[in-house]
């Protein structure tokens, strides 16, 4: 695997650079100290590592030379060489061509020949005098001061990196700020100088974003493990596949999906695909396929949990929601197939042990939908009888900063974040038609439900919204279809301001409890701009629709 | 019920090599020691079925590990991972109650043949 080979190589270069340093720190002690022991065991374990690590990694003169410097430092703590005299030289030649050995591996260039110093390695071993090159050696000592290398990779704890992107945050929004401001007072000089800020901190806000970012790969390559458990736990045979190793995600967003995405795994196994009898009596082969794949869709990245499994039995599932009074009867029979599915999201539903058995689905996929929703992501499911299954969970690239689209009511700026906008639409009256006191659009021939953004904002309590009268609807209504949990829904408003990029702060005391604001962010007038929070806008819909 | 193993080596680089060999193939790795004082620390708390040794460790020559190893905890199987050139102690760990030695650099697939077989061997045998 190619991933896993590029992080031996690295460990490889890492270790060897410090190696490089911590014998070079050694050996100065050993000339001040030439019987110094600790210093004399140390480069001896360290040349050892050294061979042992360019042995595996393939770099044969490489463990060569540490090869022979070992048994070198093992003859002089063992008192039968002395460190001194020529042997002294011949100890910092070997260390040097350790150095630009190693160096040259960083730099994928072929390895130095080591030949005449092999040979002046194996005459002081066997305590033979060198033959020494006097202007070489001295040349190479001088060029050993010279160069210093430092390894070019660094360790960093996730908190500091956290810390830089939350400061990034607050300077991107003092830079709209400024911005607002230098075009305000329209000073060329200003607005110039502003101009620069805004790319030089977009240039570092992507740095930083790019920082954090990590193969989904190191989190993939953990489940061959876990399904082989499940697999072997429940007497079935799967063949993993893994793809998109190398897609790159924020690392605490992997963290945070790390549960959800495992959940679907384990589920996929134990409860997706059939045991090998009935998999071979409905013709299917006797091993079941699942694949962990993932992909890059514009800013987004696309992790799928796809298996061959029975499938989503959509009758039960739609029997059960109407038993757990979710829906009506009615209302349950006209619902198509995805949002049927969408019942296996709501919390508790899928503690039904009974729903479980039936669909094979739906234990704690409410977990997995909240760990999505915290993340402003989204969860799809696609599912055939007998076919398979497909999860998919729709992840942001990166933290803090999301693409919104500002939309005003009443002369007041809300966001909405893009992963939950589909489309956005101009209806003219004749294009919106009244059922049940909810105002409904077709788009692609699917009836989507709409509602003024204003009755979900300040309307409060529980009583269902006002019925809408065909009559009411005069003008071009500005719609902006919203998507969660398979369900779309059409939240009218008074008019689209304007895409952008923005840094969403969570609110403060007393107003974090109302759910409806996902956070607030500040636009680069300085104005307070609300970022309403799609999931419950879409529950508090369908809890009051009239 | 997999077997839980605890690594001890002083390169980063070796561990997670072996690491990744190990668990690809189904073991549980239940911690990595860089150093003497960890790899006993570990033993104590983890109760490895098996223990992979260096030989070669900073703060204790790995024999020294070993005999430790071999009185906290006389029941995990010891296995000595080396370069070549350290015959000498090796033949003295296997001495001192170690079971096999992997010579560096391994394949994976000598390493998962010694381990298996250091794990299937019974514990009455173990003792030299």
């Amino acid at each position: 695997m190619k991933t896993r080979d590029q992080e031996y190589r690295e460990l490889f270069m890492a270790e060897a650079l410090e190696y490089y340093d911590s014998m070079s720190r050694h050996l100065s002690e050993l000339e001040r100290n030439p019987n110094a022991g600790p210093a004399l065991n140390e480069l001896f374990r360290l040349m050892h590592n050294l061979k042992a690590n360019a042995r595996a990694m393939g770099f044969t003169d490489l463990g060569e030379v540490a090869h022979h410097l070992e048994t070198l430092f093992g003859l002089i703590r063992d008192k039968e060489r002395e460190f001194s005299g020529p042997l002294i030289k011949v100890v910092f030649a070997g260390v040097d061509a350790l150095g630009n050995m190693i160096r040259a591996v960083g730099a994928s260039q072929p390895l130095p020949d080591a030949t005449a110093l092999l040979d002046n390695l194996d005459r002081v071993v066997r305590g033979e005098a060198p033959i020494l090159d006097e202007a070489e050696a001295g040349e190479t000592e001088e060029e050993s001061n010279r160069k210093m290398e430092l390894s070019d990779l660094v360790y960093i704890q996730v908190k500091k990196l956290d810390n830089l992107l939350n400061l990034v945050g607050e300077l991107v929004i003092d830079r709209d700020r400024i911005m607002t401001l230098a075009q305000e007072l329209d000073n060329p000089a200003l607005l110039a100088t502003a101009q620069h800020l805004f790319r030089i901190s977009d240039d570092l806000q992507y740095s930083v974003m790019d920082a954090r970012l990590v193969g989904v790969g190191v989190l993939l390559n953990k489940f061959p493990r876990v399904v082989r458990d499940v697999a072997s736990a429940e007497d079935k045979e799967v063949e993993l596949t893994l793809s998109g190793q190398d897609v790159q995600i924020d690392r605490n967003i992997l963290q945070i999906i790390t549960d959800a995405l495992l959940h679907l795994v384990r589920n996929a196994v134990s409860h997706g695909l059939e045991t090998t009898d009935n998999r071979l009596k409905a013709g299917k082969s006797a091993v079941g396929k699942l694949t962990l794949s993932a992909m890059t869709e514009r800013d987004d990245v696309l992790l799928q949990v796809r298996d061959d499994g029975r499938g989503i039995d959509t009758e039960a599932v739609r029997r059960k929601a109407v038993e757990r009074g979710l829906t009506t009867a009615n209302a349950a029979a006209g619902l198509d197939e995805e949002a049927v599915w969408a019942f296996l999201f709501e919390p508790g539903f899928s503690m039904a042990q009974k729903v479980t058995d039936i669909s094979g689905r739906g234990v704690g996929l409410d977990v997995v939908k909240l760990a999505l929703d915290s993340l402003g992501g989204q969860l799809r499911v696609d599912s055939e009888m007998g076919v398979g299954t497909t999860f998919t969970l729709v992840l942001p690239t990166s933290i803090a900063v999301k693409g919104a689209l500002l939309v005003e009511v009443d002369e007041r700026p809300y966001a909405i974040p893009l992963m939950h906008t589909d489309t956005v639409l101009a209806l003219q009256p004749g294009q919106i038609s009244v059922v049940g006191g909810v105002m409904v659009t077709h788009l692609h021939e699917q009836s989507v439900p709409l509602v003024p953004l204003r009755q979900l904002l300040y309307d409060e309590g529980e009583e269902p919204l006002p019925s809408a009268n065909k009559s009411d609807i005069e003008g071009t209504q500005h719609v902006l279809v919203v998507n969660y949990n398979n369900r779309r829904l059409g939240l009218v408003v008074d008019r689209f301001m304007r895409q952008q990029n923005i840094v969403i702060k969570p609110l403060s005391k007393p107003l974090d409890t109302i759910d409806l604001f996902g956070g607030v962010t500040l636009l680069g007038s300085g104005q307070v701009c609300l970022v309403l929070d799609v999931p419950t806008l879409t529950r508090l819909f369908l809890a009051r629709r009239p | 019920m997999n077997k839980r193993i605890l690594i001890v080596d002083d390169s980063f680089y070796m561990r997670t090599m072996l690491k990744n060999m190990l668990t690809d193939a189904g073991y549980e790795v239940v911690g990595e020691a860089a150093n003497g004082a960890q790899a006993l620390e570990m033993a104590t708390s983890t109760e490895p079925d098996l223990i992979t040794l260096d030989v070669i460790l900073p703060d204790n020559t790995g024999l020294d590990v070993l005999k430790s190893l071999r009185q906290i905890q006389p029941s995990a199987k010891v296995v000595m991972c080396s370069a070549v050139g350290q015959e000498v102690i090796v033949n003295e760990a296997i001495e001192n109650g170690a079971l096999a030695y992997i010579v560096k650099p391994f394949s994976e697939e000598k390493v998962l043949e010694i381990v298996g077989a250091a794990l299937q061997n019974d514990a009455s045998e173990q003792t030299a």
